[in-house]
């Protein structure tokens, strides 16, 4: 394994501390051991004046037995090794070691050696040239400390004659002291020394692994996670940037590119899709209307011209009202990926869906299905394409046919239709089609839908745990999906992902718990705040709860198929998500979809895997005034007149922010599991 | 008059609609054709295809807006937008009609265009 950047740095720090502390201990010991060498040595030359003062009467009196006793007791004292005096010739004449009387030493012996090196002795010495260490026998040092006795007049003035005035050195006072207690001490402190010097490696490198593990290891992992994430294609991917220091800004960086990457990806994506439904389209309409014409332009010609014969001009009737119907469903596809709006006129959904019917009866009674009408009595008319519509119908119906005839259905059985007028509160039904942070970045995700609807993405963050939160966007339900965990009751920081600008209002407080709430503008509609507080499900959209319950005219379709997973439901009106394989194109659901939401309506599914599905489709009686058609869903503003193809002007999704016109009136979506 | 497509069915189905009417219609299945053909000078209205092979029908219209000025000329294409009918009327054409179309569609736009062009020679002779 290759050593980390902790490891090195502990290593490189344990070195350089090692080196000076090492450094500094011999440095210190040295002076110590010097310091303490020369208080002994001052001792040694004190003790020596006090044995040659104290003797020097005795000497003077020749009172040689008082002279030995002095010595001997001297010599007895702790850490004095022995005290001795050697006459002129090198003979000891007085010792604390008795038995060494009477010995001669050699000049060049240490004790001599200072005086004598130069073959003549020296009279007067410094005091260091008189020390000197040597080793005793048993191995201890030994200081030792001469002192030459001067001739004087009181000497060879004395009774005794003892000394001639040509003498200049009567003699020499050697005086050793033991220097085992110093090394003892110099030895201990040392040891304390290099038991210091460890600790305080140790301690550093400790504190230098905490800390490096905390500054720089801790985020340099989360950014190698996430860099491996996003090399895995997780763009939602963000890393704790609390740091204040150029990690902290690394990551901030880095959060932001993958949200920028992400949001480029996010709207490349959608444009593709909408590309290629465009480019089908185009290609379809092509192939598809040259044989058309032939079919539509005989028909109608042969129809005119069939004379009296009723049931030729009934059946080439039925030929030019279906190529009609077949030109129809390929400008709807055109339509599509062109997003045109509703032409939008008071229909009748009961003829609507009759009409359906039986567009639909040849291809359903083949699959051995039929269909129940249980149509509402008195349905005000509602303003809607009724081209537009029935092409729901009929998609619904197909589709509903297909998931009762797949194997692992029963075979027959047949679809209901109901139409009905419901008034729904905004809460638990309007949906937030429009989301923008204060910036005006876009929030709403197409690609992570609930029950087939866009969610609004938002950042929260907890501390320095960051997460994507896709909100769901039904006002009131709280199906929110987090790219990690928190823990309930916690209060978060929330933020638009792309420009991470926060989306707290400061001024307001939760109506339920009091903690702060965080908004998402939706332009023309005002806000829509939602509590900080994990768990806490309170959430307010204001202009929406002002214009209270609105009616809405419902079709619901129910089939007795399949039914759709809990993984497909999610995915259900994306274009080219398909469950039927080479069969389906993965567009009827999709064009399905764009019609509804460009009636500022809405569809759901609600479904049983294996007992059925209801799709409900609910239409606004009234449309939201400021026309619903400019934003509602995946649709952009209406085509211009360029040359563009119709995917490349529907291709950027992003700009819907104010002050363009917004948000359609709030469908309600419910009805899901 | 002239039909220039190269789906026959298309070109057939004209021929059958206008012939019945009193038409004699000529069909060629290219631009190129339609430009050498001598009919273009003499005929009183051209139906054109846009996506042709070779040439494609924008500039044949154009080439036979420059010959004959007072020609009432019939774009037909099968994928229709409001961009491509703009430009199609600015490069000269008399009718923009989206395919598919029924025959009372069809006739009804020719004898429209064809008064209109009447109509127009009548001014210019005074």
């Amino acid at each position: 394994m290759k050593p980390g950047i902790g490891t090195l740095a502990i290593l490189g720090v344990a070195a350089v501390t090692a080196a000076v502390i090492g450094v500094m201990s011999v440095i210190i010991l040295r002076a110590h051991q010097g310091a303490s060498i020369a208080q002994l040595t001052r001792s040694a030359d004190q003790l020596s004046e006090t044995i040659a003062s104290s003797t020097h009467h005795d000497m003077l009196e020749n009172r040689r037995d008082a002279v030995h006793r002095e010595i001997i007791t001297i010599g007895r004292q702790q850490g004095i090794e022995r005290i001795r005096l050697f006459n002129g010739t090198g003979t000891v004449m007085f010792s604390s070691d008795e038995a060494e009387i009477g010995r001669a030493v050699d000049k060049k012996a240490e004790a001599c050696y200072a005086c004598h090196a130069a073959g003549r002795p020296l009279a007067r010495l410094p005091i260091h040239a008189r020390a000197r260490i040597y080793r005793a026998p048993d191995g201890h040092r030994v200081l030792g400390m001469i002192r030459p006795i001067a001739n004087q007049r009181s000497c060879w003035a004395a009774d005794c004659h003892a000394h001639s005035p040509a003498e200049t050195v009567l003699g020499v006072l050697d005086v050793n002291l033991s220097l085992a207690e110093a090394d003892r001490q110099i030895a201990h402190d040392q040891r304390r020394l290099i038991l210091l010097a460890v600790l305080a490696i140790a301690a550093s490198s400790l504190l230098l692994w905490w800390l490096s593990r905390q500054l720089i290891l801790r985020p340099v992992r989360a950014l190698i996670a996430s860099t491996r994430r996003v090399a895995q294609g997780d763009l939602s991917t963000a890393v704790p940037a609390t740091a204040r220091h150029e990690l902290g800004d690394l990551a901030r960086a880095f959060n932001q590119m993958t949200s920028q990457l992400n949001e480029a990806q996010r709207q490349l994506a959608q444009a593709d899709k909408l590309a290629s439904v465009g480019r089908l389209a185009a290609g379809v309409a092509h192939e598809i209307n040259n044989p058309l014409t032939g079919v539509l332009t005989y028909a109608s010609f042969l129809e005119k011209r069939a004379g009296n014969d009723p049931e030729t001009r009934a059946d080439l009737a039925v030929i030019v009202r279906e190529t009609k119907r077949c030109r129809d469903i390929v400008r709807g596809l055109l339509d599509f990926a062109r997003q045109t709006p509703p032409k939008r006129q008071p229909t009748d959904l009961n003829e609507v869906v009759r009409h359906a019917r039986t567009i639909v009866t040849n291809q359903l009674a083949l699959a051995h299905v039929g269909v129940e009408l249980e149509l509402a009595a008195g349905l005000e008319p509602v303003p809607a394409d009724s081209n537009q519509i029935q092409q729901v119908v009929v998609n619904l119906l197909l589709n509903a046919a297909d998931a009762m005839a797949g194997a692992d259905a029963a075979p027959g059985g047949s679809i209901r239709v109901r139409t009905s007028v419901v008034e729904l509160p905004a809460r638990g039904h309007a949906t937030i089609r429009s989301a923008a942070c204060p910036k005006g970045c876009d929030l709403l995700d197409g690609h992570a839908r609930l029950a087939g609807v866009p969610t609004l993405r938002v950042l929260r963050r907890v501390g320095e745990r960051e997460a994507v939160v896709h909100l769901d966007p039904v006002y009131g339900r709280t199906n929110h999906r987090a790219s990690a965990p928190c823990e309930e009751g916690i209060i978060a920081s929330y933020q638009c992902p792309s420009c991470h600008v926060r989306l707290d209002l400061p001024e307001r407080r939760c109506s339920e718990c009091g903690a702060p709430v965080f908004a998402v503008q939706t332009g023309r509609l005002g806000v829509v705040e939602w509590c900080t507080r994990k768990g806490c499900p309170a959430t307010r959209w204001e202009a929406m709860d002002a214009a209270g319950p609105r009616p809405f005219a419902q079709i619901e379709v129910e089939d007795t198929g399949r039914g759709i997973t809990a993984e497909e439901m999610d995915r259900l009106f994306e274009p080219f998500f398909t469950t039927k394989g080479a069969r389906g194109t993965g567009l009827g659901l999709a064009v399905t979809w764009g019609i509804v939401e460009g009636h500022g309506g809405s569809i759901a599914a609600a479904s049983e895997a294996g007992t059925g599905t209801r799709f409900t489709v609910r239409i606004p009686q009234v449309p939201e005034a400021g026309g619903s058609e400019a934003t509602a869903g995946l649709r952009a503003p209406m085509p211009d007149a360029r040359g563009e193809t119709a995917a490349a002007r529907t291709a950027p999704v992003a700009p819907r922010v104010a002050p363009a016109p917004d948000a359609p009136p709030a469908g309600g979506a419910g009805g899901t599991p | 008059m002239l039909v220039v497509d190269d789906e026959p069915v298309v070109a057939d189905a004209i021929r059958l609609v206008l012939g019945h009417e009193g038409f004699s219609v000529t069909a060629v299945a290219d631009a190129e054709s339609a430009l050498a053909h001598a009919v273009l000078d003499r005929c009183q209205l051209v139906i054109c295809d846009l996506m042709l092979p070779g040439l494609s029908g924008l500039d044949a219209l154009r080439e036979m807006r420059a010959r004959r000025p007072g020609l009432p000329i019939v774009i037909i294409t099968g994928y229709a937008t409001p961009a491509q009918e703009e430009s199609v009327l600015a490069a000269g054409a008399t009718a923009f009609l989206p395919k598919p179309f029924d025959d009372s569609e069809l006739l009804t736009l020719m004898r429209r265009v064809l008064s209109q062009a009447a109509a127009a020679r009548e001014e210019r002779k005074p």
